[in-house]
């Protein structure tokens, strides 16, 4: 009886429907986050009769054959490429990609990770860091005695001294694109890592080419529609209803089977 | 042995293979561009030597697919593509070119438009569709036609199948008789189809292939007891 392991394929995506969901729904609050979507393709069919057959000499076909399916499977959870509100928090470390970009922060293995999160900090060195403690790639050091710093929307950041009006430039972040966004690997801690799906990062100035603009002290709120998840959540769990629906019903028909003798 | 049981185990089968046809709608109700299946009954006339002329049997003589419009939902992926009324996209597997609705499409890393299993999306003329990596805002018009700053990047090919399709999983269909260009498709971008099984529909329908399997094996039981007491006559005799 087929139809018990189909119904199972169909609980078993709906839970998946449903684990993405509440990664989403906790992730509600996390700077820059981008919501995922579950996304489903139907699994192989047998063919019992194959459409087109030849039924007779005078070449008489069977015009839609048997093709019974067996099930669900996922097919790819992939993110969703949204803009995230821009919050104001008027912090000087904190930054927003108002675009596609990524920021490029260097891991302690030396390895390069991808961010969109921009709440970065001053280390004991004045390097910047996000909150993890990883520099930026661009390695911007900000002098002991600046009185402020300022990053314009392309990228210069700017140092200002006391008793000194003009600022002085101490370096430039640059932004990161990939050709497949969503081909990039989550790493967790708001981090990506670049892959073979994804391309080869593609190292860019600011304002240009489509990589964003960066946004002194605003951050990027979370992607996450909420109402859009409880919604999407309410159907996964009717969805899920249903296919153990199809179990109990398999089951009471090979019930009956037994019952005959 | 009676021939009542057997046209009733005829029943019984093709009812298992409706139980499976239904099981499988229900759980592809979330699949994108999924299309619901219906199974068709025929009865079939079977011999039976020369004092009964002929007995009927059911059996499960083939499909049809609903391919009635799914509800479009806005994602607002920049690839994510929708048909609205008649069409197919086309993707080129290792099997050869293959029909999807599911338009849940990405860029890959050579620039290319894929589908989720990383098949290669097809223009009219049955080549690949490239995205330079330097466009920058991607729109999609009504006919498939890709731009990106006011540049003509492509098209999407929407075509429409010649004769019968079958399934060939990954929600994509095999057209064995060749498929023809559609001349007005309306291709929306930041929207995919959903499934388009009914799940009320679904539900009547497992309800009553339930129901008819039970009254079947009713009828076989009853059957047996009817032998069962005919044997039992001609021992007392």
């Amino acid at each position: 009886m087929k139809s018990l392991q189909i119904a199972a394929t169909g609980m078993a995506a709906q839970q998946m429907r449903v684990d993405v969901i509440s990664n989403n729904i906790a992730n509600m609050s996390t700077a820059a986050y981008r919501p995922r979507t579950a996304e489903f393709s139907d699994l192989m069919y047998q063919q019992y009769l194959t459409p087109g057959t030849i039924t007779s000499q005078v070449g008489t076909i069977v015009p839609s054959g048997i093709q019974l399916g067996t099930g669900v499977k996922p097919s790819t959870v992939s993110m969703e490429i949204t803009q995230g509100a821009l919050r104001q928090t008027g912090a000087e470390l904190d930054f927003a990609i108002d675009g596609t970009g990524f920021l490029e922060v260097t891991l302690p293995s030396g390895e390069s990770a991808f961010t969109r999160d921009g709440k970065l900090n001053r280390s004991a060195d004045g390097e910047v860091v996000t909150k993890d403690g990883y520099p930026l790639a661009d390695g911007i050091i900000i002098p002991e005695d600046a009185r402020r710093i300022s990053v314009s929307p392309d990228g210069e950041v700017v140092a200002y001294f006391d008793n000194e009006v003009e600022g002085q430039p101490i370096g430039a972040i640059s932004l990161v694109r990939f050709v497949n966004e969503k081909g990039l690997e989550a790493m967790g801690d708001n981090m990506f890592r670049e892959t073979e799906a994804s391309g080869a990062a593609n190292r860019l100035v600011p304002s240009s080419d489509g990589v964003g603009m960066i946004r002194q002290g605003y951050l990027e709120d979370s992607g996450v529609d909420v109402v859009k998840e409880i919604s999407d959540l309410i159907e996964a769990q009717r969805g899920y209803e249903l296919n153990s629906k199809v179990i109990t019903a398999a089951d009471e028909m090979l019930a009956a089977t037994t019952r005959v003798r | 042995m009676s021939n009542a049981v057997y046209a009733a185990l005829t029943r019984q089968a093709g009812l298992m293979q409706e139980m499976q046809v239904v099981a499988n709608n229900l759980a592809n109700a979330s699949t994108t561009g999924y299309k619901a299946d219906r199974a068709v009954f025929a009865e079939f006339l079977a011999g039976n030597g020369e004092d009964i002329e002929h007995i009927s049997m059911g059996g499960l003589a083939g499909h049809q697919f609903d391919l009635e419009q799914g509800g479009l939902r806005f994602t607002g992926g920049k690839f994510d593509l929708a048909i609205q009324g008649e069409g197919f996209f086309m993707t080129d597997t290792p099997d050869g070119v293959r029909l999807t609705r599911a338009g849940h499409f990405l860029v890959s890393a050579e620039g290319r438009l894929i589908d989720a299993q990383g098949n290669p999306v097809l223009n009219p003329a049955g080549g690949a569709i490239l995205i330079p990596q330097e466009a920058g805002e991607v729109s999609i018009a009504g006919d498939g036609t890709i731009s990106a700053d006011g540049q003509v990047l492509g098209q999407v090919g929407v075509v429409r199948p010649e004769g019968q399709i079958m399934r060939a999983g990954n929600t994509g269909f095999n057209a064995p008789e060749g498929f023809a260009p559609v001349a007005n498709a309306r291709v929306v971008q930041g929207a995919l189809e959903q499934s388009n099984v009914a799940p009320v529909l679904e539900v009547a329908r497992m309800i009553e292939v339930q129901r008819a399997y039970e009254a079947g094996q009713a009828m076989m039981d009853k059957e047996d007891q009817r032998l069962s007491r005919f044997i039992e006559t001609l021992r007392q005799l």
